[in-house]
C-alpha cells in the first residue's frame, strides 16, 4: 500500500443481488483518513453484504470501489489486505488452540535461528504494546481458550490494530462488551482517528454510534435511506432512518397479582464455574428478572446448571415446587422449564434443520402418534408459531440459517412455547440483533409474564436489563450478590453489586 | 554400516543362541504364510516328527497376519530366540530375498511351498507347483475327451503358485482343445469368490469346465453349481483336500483334485533340518529342490485318501 | 425421493444401459438375481453403517463382527447342534450387546468413535480367529439344514431371500429414519449434539441406540453371510466391508459430518456398487482393477453432485440477478439476506 496518498475509500452504487433478494441497492458510501463513520441498520438490512464486499469476499452484481484513486469493480480479499483494511467481527474468528501472540500474528509469525522456528517470545514482545494500547489485561501468551469472550473481542481489535491498518470495520463490537470495557473501545476508535486511521463502526447501540461517530450512514432493505452529519446524529433521527417509523415506548404493564407465587427457587446453588460459591436465587410467576453481572461473573453456568446440561455440585432447584437433580434437561423441561441459550447458532438452533424442524424439535411427541410424525400437525404448530412469534420467513421449511439474528431468536424461543412453559431462562436474548427485533423480542417476553410465565433475563446490556427487568438480580463471582427493586434501579447500583 | 549390522547381530544371535543352546535343545522352525486348515496337515507332520527326533525342539509358526512383512519379523524374533534352522512358507518370495539373505547368513534357511531360488536358501522342500498344473491339465483332457473351454477361480492372480499351477494346467491342455478362458482372482475373500462362479454361470453359458485353484475355490464352485443345479453339467477339476471337494470326487460332481502332501513337508521338512545341522550335507541335491510329488485324486482313490488324512490329523 | 437420488438413480441406469449393450447377458434372470443376492447381502450392514454416520460417527468393526458372529453361529448349528432359530437369537443378542458396548464406550466414557470401533475391528477379528483356531469354520460337505437353508440363501419366485430381507430392512429403516420422532432426534443429533441437548433430546441414548440398531443389522448380515459362503475363514472373512458399507453410504448422500443422508440414497449406493462388481466380471476387466472402479465411481459420483449443486446455486443467482434488473417488478424482499 501507498502510505504518502491519503487514504480515501469510496462505494459507487454498489448493488448486490441473491436469489430471491436484492441485499444491496445502490448505495454509495465515502470515509476517508481519521474520520469515523457509523453505519447502522436492521439485520437484513445490507451491512454484513457491504463489509464483504469490502473484504473482497463476494464481488458486486454492479457498481464500482475506488480506494486511494485506484477504482476497482470487485476487490479480491488479497487487494483489501493491501490496502488497509481490517475487520473486527462480530464473531469470533480466533483459533482457541492458539496462544493471544501466535492468533495476532498470524501468518506473519516471527521466526528466528538458524532453522526459522517461530520465536514465541520475541512475538509476545511485539504483541505487547498492542496489548498495552487498548488496555488489555490478559498476557500475549496465555491461550485464547482462557479468555472470556469480552477478552476475545479485545484480542480481534488488537489483531485489526497489529496490522498497521488504514481501515478499521468495527462490526458490532460492543456486543459482548461491559460498559468499562466498551468506554476503553470508545477511546480507542478516538486514538485511532487522531492517527489518522479510517474507522466504520457497525453497532446496534446507538449510544456509543452517537457518541463516537462523525457521520452516520443508515440502511434499510438494502437501501441506502440516509445519512445523518455530526450535528444530526441523535437516537430519535437514527431510529427513525433504521425502522421507518418512531420506536412504541415500553407495552404497557398489567397489574399484576398481589399475592406473587416464587416459580423458580434456587437455592445455596454450586456449580462447575463456581464450586465453592452459592448462589441463590427467586423468580416469581409473572416477572421479568433481569440477571445482571460482569462477564464470567458465572451467569451462564447458573443457567446452564439450572437446565441440567453441567450437573450442579449442590444446592437445590425447585419450579413451583417441585425439586430438580440438576443433572438432567428432560427432567426440567418436564417441570416446565425451559432455556434460550447464548450461543444461537451452537446451541439454541440447528443452523440446517429447516425452521419448521427447530421449532418443533423440543416437542416432537406433541406432533407425532406411536413415535411417528405426523408432518401435517407439524406443519400446522410451525406456522402457529411463526405467526405468534412473526417471524419473518418465506417459507418454514428454509434453514434457520438463512434466517437473521432477530428472526432466529424467535425461532429458539418458538421451539418452546408449545409446552407452555412456567419458567424461561434467556441468556443474552438480544445479542445482536437489531433494535425492532430487539422491540418485539421484549413484547414477547412481556406477554408471556402477563399470562403468568416467570423469566429470568441474563443480559450484560445495561439498557436492556434496567428499562427490561421488574427485579434485577446481580451476580458476582458466583453469588448472587443482591436483587433490586425499580426505585433502585441504576447503572450505578447494579454496578457495585457486580464488582462487590 | 552393512558389516558393522551383520556383526552386531552375530553377536547378538551367539550370545543369545548359545546361552539358549547351551541349557536346551537346538530348536528347529517351520513357518507358514497365513492361518488356514491346510496347515494343520503340515503342523500332523511336524508332530509326528517331533516323536521321532526328541533332541530337537520344534515349533510350529503361524505369523499374525499373511504379509510379508509380519514374516520376516517373526523369523527375526525366532533367530533373536536362538532358533537354529527354519523352513518358510513364504508370502511374497520375490520381494522377500533380502530378508531371507540375512537369516541365511546366520542359521540355515529353507523354503516350503513357494519357493526363492534367488536367495541363498539351502534348499526348497515341496510341491511343484508347475507339475501339480499339469496333473490338473491331465484330469481335464481325460475328462473332456471332445475339448471344451474352461474358466479359473484363484485367490491372487499374481502369485507364484496360481501363476505355476496355471502355467502347468495351460501346458497340458495344449492342443486338447481345451482352452482355459480366463481365470478370475478374489483376493481370498469367500464371497466374491462366490460370486465370481455365479457371474460366470450368468454370463459365460459356453464354459463347460471350471478349476478351482485355490483350496476355497473347488467348494465355491460346488455350492453355486448346486445353487444353479448344475452338478454334473459342468466339469470341474479342483485343486487341494477341503472336505467339499473331497465329498464332491466321491459324489461324481467333480473329476478329480490335485493334492499336495504337506504332512510331509512338515515331517521331512523337520528330519531334513536335523539331519542338516548335524552335519549331512549329502542329502541336498545339486539343484537345491526336493520335490514332494502332489497326487491325482479321484473316485477311485478318494476313500483311502480320506481315511489317511483323518488318522494324520487325528495323530 | 430427493434430487440426489435422482443422480444417483440417473448413474445406475446409465450403466446399466452401458454394461447391458456390451453384454446383453447382464439383464439375464440369473445374472439380476445373483446381483441381488448380493445388494442384499451388502445391503443389510450398509443401512446398518447408516444408522451410526447419521449421527456423526463411524463403525469400523462391521467387518469384523461380521466374521465373530459368523464363525459362532456356524460353530453353535453345525458343532452344537443347537436349533439354528436359537443361534440366530443369540447372534443377535450379541449383535445387541456389541453395539450397547460401543454406544456405552462412545457416549458415557466420550471416546472417539473411530478409536471405539478400530479397536473393535482388531479384537473381534482376533476373537473369531482365536475362536476357531484359526481354522475355517463351515458345515460339512453333505451337511444339509433345509430350513435354515431355505431362509437365509433359498429363493422364492427366483427372488434372493437375502434381498428380500434388506428390502423389508431398507423399509424400516426408511421409516424410522425420515418418519418417526427417533429418526428426527438422529439427524438432530448428528448436525449438532448440543443443539439437541438443549432442546432436551437425550442425545446419549439416541447415539447408543444408532450403534446398537448397526450392530443387530450386522448381526443378521452376518448370518447371512455365513449363510452364502458356507464356510468362513475368520481371518479373512468380511475384511474391509465396513468400507464398502461408507462408500455405500456416501455415495448414497450420507455426510461424515452427520446429520444428513437418505434410506433411499444408501440403498442405490449398494445396488451401484454391486453393479460395478458384477461389470468386471461380465466385461472382463482385469479383476484387479475391481477396487480402482469401485473409488473412482465414488469419487466421481461425489464430485458430480457437489458441482451440479453449485451449478444449480449460480443459476438460482443468475436468473434471480435476471429478474432484478430487466423487468421492473419488485423483487421480493424479506427482511433479511441469505446469510453466507
Amino acid at each position: 500500500m501507498s502510505t504518502d496518498t491519503a487514504f480515501e475509500l469510496q462505494l459507487q452504487n454498489i448493488t448486490k443481488v441473491y436469489p430471491g433478494v436484492v441485499a444491496l441497492d445502490d448505495v454509495s458510501l465515502r470515509i476517508s483518513a481519521g474520520e469515523v463513520v457509523g453505519l447502522i441498520g436492521e439485520n437484513g438490512a445490507g451491512k454484513s453484504t457491504l463489509m464483504k464486499v469490502l473484504g473482497g469476499v463476494i464481488a458486486p452484481s454492479s457498481g464500482s470501489i475506488t480506494i486511494s484513486g485506484e477504482t476497482y469493480e470487485a476487490l479480491s480479499v488479497q487487494q483489501s489486505f493491501d490496502h488497509g483494511i481490517a475487520f473486527v467481527h462480530q464473531e469470533l474468528n480466533l483459533f482457541d488452540n492458539l496462544s493471544v501472540a501466535a492468533n495476532m500474528l498470524l501468518g506473519r509469525e516471527i521466526r528466528s535461528g538458524f532453522l526459522g522456528l517461530v520465536d514465541e517470545a520475541a512475538m509476545a514482545r511485539a504483541a505487547q504494546p498492542i496489548l498495552d494500547r487498548i488496555g488489555a489485561r490478559f498476557s500475549p501468551s496465555a491461550q485464547v481458550s482462557e479468555l472470556s469472550i469480552a477478552e476475545q473481542q479485545m484480542l480481534e481489535i488488537a489483531k485489526a490494530l497489529s496490522m498497521d491498518s488504514r481501515l478499521v470495520i468495527l462490526d458490532e463490537p460492543t456486543s459482548s462488551l461491559t460498559l468499562s470495557e466498551t468506554n476503553r473501545l470508545l477511546k480507542i476508535i478516538a486514538d485511532l482517528k487522531a492517527h489518522g486511521v479510517a474507522v466504520l463502526f457497525i453497532s446496534h447501540r446507538l449510544s456509543e454510534v452517537e457518541q463516537c461517530a462523525d457521520r452516520v450512514v443508515v440502511l434499510r432493505d438494502g437501501r441506502d435511506v440516509g445519512h445523518l452529519s455530526r450535528d444530526e446524529i441523535n437516537y430519535d433521527a437514527m431510529i427513525r432512518l433504521m425502522i421507518g417509523r418512531t420506536l412504541a415506548s415500553r407495552p404497557p404493564e398489567e397489574k399484576r397479582a398481589a399475592e406473587p407465587v416464587v416459580a423458580l427457587q434456587v437455592e445455596d446453588l454450586r456449580t462447575h464455574a463456581y464450586p465453592a460459591g452459592s448462589a441463590s436465587l427467586a423468580v416469581r410467576s409473572g416477572e421479568i428478572m433481569g440477571l445482571a453481572g460482569l462477564v464470567g461473573a458465572g451467569r451462564t453456568e447458573l443457567a446452564r446448571a439450572i437446565f441440567g446440561i453441567d450437573g450442579v455440585h449442590g444446592g437445590t432447584i425447585r419450579i413451583a415446587g417441585r425439586t430438580l437433580s440438576g443433572h438432567n434437561p428432560q427432567e426440567a423441561i418436564a417441570a416446565g422449564l425451559c432455556l434460550v441459550p447464548e450461543d444461537r447458532k451452537g446451541q439454541g438452533l440447528i443452523l440446517d434443520f429447516s425452521v419448521g424442524s427447530n421449532i418443533c424439535l423440543a416437542d416432537l411427541q406433541a406432533v407425532s402418534r406411536n413415535g411417528f410424525v405426523d408432518r401435517r400437525r407439524e406443519a400446522a404448530r410451525a406456522a402457529e408459531q411463526r405467526d405468534r412469534l412473526k417471524i419473518k420467513v418465506e417459507s418454514l421449511d428454509r434453514a434457520a440459517a438463512e434466517l437473521s439474528g432477530g428472526n432466529q431468536q424467535k425461532v429458539a424461543l418458538g421451539k418452546w412455547l408449545a409446552l407452555d412453559p412456567r419458567v424461561i431462562i434467556f441468556d443474552e436474548p438480544t445479542r445482536g440483533i437489531d433494535v425492532g427485533s430487539k422491540a418485539e423480542i421484549y413484547g414477547l417476553m412481556r406477554v408471556l409474564t402477563n399470562r403468568g410465565c416467570a423469566i429470568l433475563m441474563i443480559s450484560s446490556d445495561m439498557e436492556e436489563v434496567i428499562s427490561v427487568s421488574d427485579r434485577i438480580a446481580v451476580m458476582c463471582r458466583g453469588r448472587v450478590a443482591g436483587v433490586l427493586e425499580p426505585p433502585d434501579f441504576s447503572e450505578e447500583n447494579v454496578l457495585t453489586l457486580a464488582i462487590g | 554400516m552393512k558389516l558393522a549390522k551383520a556383526v552386531g547381530l552375530v553377536l547378538a544371535a551367539s550370545v543369545l543362541g548359545s546361552s539358549a543352546a547351551a541349557q536346551e535343545k537346538p530348536a528347529l522352525a517351520f513357518i507358514v504364510n497365513a492361518a488356514s486348515d491346510f496347515w494343520k496337515l503340515a503342523e500332523a507332520g511336524v508332530r509326528d516328527a517331533q516323536a521321532e527326533l526328541p533332541g530337537y525342539e520344534l515349533q510350529f509358526r503361524y505369523p499374525a497376519q499373511g504379509t510379508a512383512a509380519l514374516q520376516n519379523a517373526l523369523m527375526d524374533d525366532l533367530l533373536a530366540a536362538g532358533t537354529d534352522a527354519i523352513m518358510i512358507s513364504s508370502v511374497d518370495p520375490k520381494t522377500s530375498v533380502d530378508a531371507f539373505n540375512r537369516i541365511a547368513a546366520e542359521i540355515p534357511l529353507f523354503t516350503t511351498d513357494s519357493d526363492a531360488p534367488d536367495s541363498n536358501r539351502i534348499a526348497y522342500l515341496g510341491s511343484s507347483n508347475t507339475a501339480a498344473g499339469i496333473q490338473a491339465g491331465e484330469i481335464a483332457v481325460k475328462a473332456l475327451p471332445e475339448g471344451g473351454k474352461c474358466m479359473g477361480f484363484v485367490g491372487f492372480l499374481g502369485a507364484d503358485n496360481a501363476v505355476e499351477r496355471i502355467a502347468g494346467f495351460r501346458q497340458a491342455v495344449e492342443g486338447s482343445g481345451i482352452e482355459l478362458v480366463d481365470v478370475r482372482g478374489d483376493d481370498v475373500d469367500f464371497a466374491r469368490a462366490r460370486s465370481n462362479v455365479d457371474d460366470v454361470l450368468a454370463a459365460n453359458p459356453e464354459i463347460d469346465c471350471m478349476v478351482g485353484f485355490y483350496s476355497y475355490n473347488p467348494p465355491k464352485i460346488y455350492e453355486a453349481l448346486q445353487a444353479a443345479g448344475k452338478l454334473g453339467e459342468i466339469t470341474v477339476i479342483a485343486f487341494d483336500e477341503d472336505p467339499i471337494t473331497l465329498g464332491a470326487v466321491r459324489e461324481g460332481s467333480f473329476a478329480g483334485t490335485v493334492v499336495q502332501d504337506p504332512y510331509q513337508w512338515g515331517y521331512q521338512g523337520m528330519k531334513l533340518m536335523a539331519r542338516y545341522l548335524e552335519g549331512d550335507k549329502s542329502i541336498i541335491p545339486e539343484d537345491g529342490l526336493m520335490i514332494v510329488p502332489t497326487k491325482v485324486i479321484d473316485k477311485n482313490n478318494v476313500d483311502s485318501f480320506e481315511a489317511e488324512l483323518k488318522k494324520r490329523i487325528n495323530g | 425421493m430427493q434430487k440426489k437420488d435422482l443422480g444417483l438413480l440417473v448413474l445406475i441406469f446409465v450403466v446399466g444401459t452401458v454394461v447391458a449393450s456390451i453384454n446383453p447377458r447382464f439383464l439375464s434372470p440369473i445374472n439380476i438375481a445373483n446381483t441381488a443376492n448380493l445388494v442384499g447381502l451388502f445391503g443389510l450392514f450398509s443401512i446398518a453403517e447408516a444408522f451410526v454416520i447419521v449421527t456423526a460417527g463411524i463403525e469400523l468393526s462391521v467387518g469384523s463382527v461380521i466374521a465373530l458372529l459368523g464363525v459362532i453361529f456356524v460353530d453353535f448349528v453345525v458343532n452344537l447342534g443347537m436349533p439354528w432359530p436359537l443361534a440366530l437369537l443369540i447372534t443377535l443378542l450379541l449383535g445387541v450387546a456389541i453395539g450397547a458396548l460401543h454406544g456405552f464406550l462412545v457416549t458415557r466414557m466420550r471416546m472417539q468413535p473411530f478409536v471405539v470401533t478400530l479397536c473393535g475391528l482388531l479384537v473381534y477379528r482376533g476373537i473369531a480367529r482365536f475362536y476357531t483356531a484359526d481354522a475355517t469354520a463351515g458345515f460339512t460337505f453333505g451337511a444339509s439344514f433345509p430350513s435354515l437353508e431355505w431362509v437365509f440363501s433359498g429363493r422364492s419366485y427366483g427372488v434372493p431371500h437375502s434381498i428380500v430381507a434388506f428390502g423389508i430392512v431398507a423399509v424400516i429403516a426408511w421409516v424410522v429414519l425420515h418418519r418417526t420422532v427417533f429418526g428426527r432426534h438422529l439427524f438432530a443429533v448428528g448436525k449438532n449434539e448440543e443443539a439437541a441437548r438443549f432442546s432436551g433430546i437425550r442425545t446419549a441414548r439416541v447415539t447408543t441406540i444408532a450403534y446398537i440398531i448397526c450392530a443387530v443389522l450386522t448381526a443378521l448380515s452376518a448370518v447371512f453371510f455365513a449363510m452364502y459362503t458356507r464356510s468362513i475363514s475368520p481371518a479373512s472373512h468380511g475384511s474391509f466391508y465396513e468400507l464398502y458399507g461408507i462408500a455405500a453410504a456416501v455415495l448414497g448422500g450420507f455426510s461424515l459430518r452427520g446429520g444428513e443422508g437418505s434410506v433411499v440414497g444408501v440403498v442405490l449406493g449398494v445396488i451401484l456398487l454391486q453393479m460395478l462388481q458384477n461389470l468386471v466380471n461380465l466385461l472382463g476387466i482385469p479383476s484387479s482393477l475391481n477396487f480402482a472402479v469401485m473409488g473412482a465411481v465414488i469419487l466421481i459420483g461425489v464430485l458430480a453432485d457437489q458441482q451440479f449443486a453449485r451449478y444449480r446455486e449460480r443459476q438460482r443467482q443468475a436468473q434471480s440477478l435476471k429478474r432484478a434488473t430487466t423487468d421492473g417488478e419488485p423483487v421480493p424482499r424479506p427482511g433479511e439476506t441469505p446469510a453466507r
